[in-house]
This record gives structure tokens, C-alpha cells and sequence, in this order.
């Protein structure tokens, strides 16, 4: 298998909204482990299953490592929907806590009030 | 005194939510019976304000005058300009049917961020479940669900400066006692058709079987095989496959037993 990650990129971009060249890699990454996950966890079992022949297991083994990086879950990383940023994201709402306090103050974010007790 | 009658009719109206056939009232009132308005509001209206000497006689009397209940107001329209049954029952509490057993077939939960939608929703569902003769429970408050965030203001440094959010979900559970399952089924599709804004649903469904069930499946036995023997005829070993070894040929070959001697 090469290791080329444009292997993974769409003939055309299929995101829209907020874009983003990290935003474009991760998305990329998340079709890709979504791609090869059969084919993973396939690989996991046989190399985890001690009822089979040593040598199979081995190769499994192999054939796991060599996969590209883009098909591993640890690669995807949570970003932001409208920013593309990638820290101190909200599962809840996919955004930032930037981007969460503005779109909350101006009202985006059904239920969301400015709190005080 | 006049005026005084006829903003106290508008009052009625912004309360009661549907104006146009008050509207209609005050006009007729207006033309044809208005002296017998003023006599059926003026002794009702003089007492009171002298029996409270604090509020001011002329300026405040529209607002001091008596608030009847709905079933009185709804009355003194008079025979001939009576509100459709159906109308008028939205004024009233919602009508329930007794649940005769108790058994609670289905649980409806409502959930919506304010508090208006949730209740007029409730409200809704408990009429619409009288009509399809449903026993009713509820609306229960159930506890709210409060998540909070604390965000920072900025979007860099200023670490501690720092703003909180929230959101509060209501919810409200409503209980169908002993209902049949298929107006329970009915009830649920109505509901989902006119699903309100900003109100979510969910129900559990129970259903109940007779003892009997093991034996009502044995009877339905030969039309599920009617239907699946389609499908089970797909699965085998094709005719001309190249193994002509079976399966225990093949879990007994050396590359299986290979982990046993170990």
C-alpha cells in the first residue's frame, strides 16, 4: 500500500460552511477510518485471537502497522464547525468556547441562556 | 360608564386568546342591547369600589371590576351567541376517562427548553387522548435538567474573566392507562403530526400478552416460514464450489490443530 494521504482526498470538496485546510485533513481522516474499519477491526481479531496459528497472527500484525496513519480513530481530532479550531471544542454544540459565547449571546444556540444564581 | 364596559370586554378578549368571537359580542352589544349591559355591570361594579376605599373611584374601576369565572362568563353569552362546545372546552380543564385497571400501556415524555410550548403541548396531548377514549395521567414534572458551562470572555488570555451559560430542559411525562394499543398507536401518530415547535417527544410502549403466548407463536409458526424461506434458501455451499472437503475435514487439518499441542 502507499503511503500517500491524497489517496483519501475526494475528487471534489464535500464540505461546506466554515472550511478549512485542518478542518478539509480531519474530514479526510474520518472517511478514511470509516473506509478501512472493517478491514481493522478484522486485523484486531486475528491477532488477538490465540486459537489461530502463530504465523497468521503475526502477519495480521504486520498488515495492521502498515496500514496508513489516516486509518487509525486516534487520528481524528474534534473541531471547531466555525472556526476550525482545535482546542477546548463542545461536544454539544461542535464549537468553541469562543464561538459558543457569541453564537449563545446572540441567540443561535436554542435553550442556552446567560446563567447567574 | 360605557368605555369602562367596553375595555373591560378587550381585557377578556387579550386573555382569552381567541377574539373574534368576543369581537363579534361587543358590536352586537354595542347596537342592539347596550342598556341592558350597562344595568347588568353597573350594581356589580358600585358595590366594590366602596367596599375598598384605597384605590381611587374613577380612574381604577375597570380593573376593579370582579373577575368571573369562565363558566359564568361563558353563561351570560346567552343561548344565542353561545361559543361552539368545542371552543368552549378549551377553557376548561381538559375532560379525562377513569382507568378502570391501571395498567400503564404508554409513557410520553415532553421535553422543550420553555415552559409555554411544553404546557400548551401537555395540554394538547391530554385532549386529544380524552377523544380517542385513552385514560390519561399526568402531566408529571419531572426534574429539570440543568447543564452549565463557564466560558472564558475572551478569546485569548484574560484568563479570569469568565462568563456562564445554561440551559434548563423541561420535562413532562404523561402516563396512558389501560388503553388500547391501537389507539395508543393512533394517539402517538396524531401527536407526531402535530408535533409543536421546540417540543420533543418520546414514548414507551408497553404491550401486554395473554399466558397463552408461547402457543399463539407456535400457531404462526408455518407463515413465518412461508416468508423467510426465500431467504434460508439463499445460504449453502454453491454447486459447483472447487472444496469438496467439509467443515470437520477442515478443523481437523494441521493448521488448526497446530495450537492445541502447544
Amino acid at each position: 500500500m502507499s503511503k500517500v494521504a491524497s489517496m483519501f482526498h475526494p475528487k471534489r470538496l464535500d464540505l461546506s460552511g466554515f472550511v478549512n485546510t485542518r478542518l478539509i485533513r480531519d474530514h479526510n481522516k474520518r472517511n478514511a477510518f470509516a473506509q478501512m474499519e472493517p478491514e481493522r477491526q478484522a486485523l484486531r481479531y486475528i491477532i488477538r485471537n490465540t486459537s489461530l496459528p502463530q504465523r497468521t497472527r503475526a502477519q495480521a500484525q504486520l498488515q495492521l502497522s502498515q496500514m496508513h496513519c489516516y486509518t487509525r480513530p486516534t487520528q481524528i481530532k474534534n473541531r471547531c464547525v466555525a472556526s476550525g479550531t482545535a482546542r477546548s471544542v463542545f461536544r454539544n454544540f461542535r464549537l468553541n468556547r469562543f464561538q459558543f459565547r457569541m453564537q449563545a449571546l446572540a441567540g443561535e444556540l436554542p435553550g442556552v441562556k446567560k446563567a447567574s444564581w | 360608564m360605557f368605555p369602562s364596559t367596553t375595555r373591560s370586554l378587550i381585557g377578556a378578549s387579550k386573555r382569552l386568546w381567541a377574539p373574534i368571537p368576543i369581537r363579534s359580542l361587543s358590536t352586537s352589544s354595542q347596537s342592539s342591547a347596550p342598556s341592558s349591559e350597562k344595568a347588568a355591570t353597573t350594581p356589580q361594579a358600585k358595590p366594590e369600589t366602596t367596599a375598598t376605599p384605597v384605590a381611587p373611584p374613577t380612574a381604577e374601576q375597570p380593573s376593579e371590576l370582579p373577575v368571573k369565572e369562565w363558566s359564568d362568563r361563558l353563561g351570560a353569552f346567552g343561548e344565542h351567541a353561545r361559543l361552539p362546545r368545542s371552543v368552549q372546552a378549551l377553557y376548561l380543564r381538559p375532560l379525562r376517562r377513569k382507568a378502570e385497571h391501571g395498567l400503564p400501556v404508554c409513557d410520553l415524555q415532553l421535553r422543550s427548553y420553555s415552559v409555554q410550548n411544553l404546557e400548551f403541548f401537555a395540554d394538547f396531548a391530554i385532549r386529544a387522548a380524552y377523544y380517542l377514549n385513552l385514560p390519561v395521567s399526568g402531566p408529571v414534572p419531572l426534574p429539570r435538567i440543568t447543564e452549565r458551562w463557564t466560558v472564558t470572555r475572551s478569546n485569548f488570555v484574560h484568563k479570569k474573566s469568565k462568563e456562564n451559560f445554561e440551559r434548563i430542559t423541561l420535562r413532562r411525562l404523561i402516563q396512558i392507562k389501560d388503553g388500547n394499543p391501537q389507539a395508543v398507536e393512533a394517539w402517538l401518530a396524531f401527536l407526531r403530526k402535530h408535533a409543536f415547535y421546540g417540543v420533543g417527544m418520546k414514548a414507551n410502549v408497553w404491550e401486554n400478552e395473554s399466558l397463552d403466548a408461547g402457543k399463539a407463536l407456535d400457531a404462526s409458526l408455518p407463515e413465518v416460514q412461508k416468508t423467510v424461506g426465500p431467504h434460508l434458501a439463499r445460504f449453502g455451499q454453491r454447486q459447483d464450489s472447487s472444496v469438496k472437503e467439509t467443515i470437520f475435514d477442515s478443523l481437523d487439518s494441521e493448521r488448526f490443530a497446530e495450537p492445541k499441542n502447544l
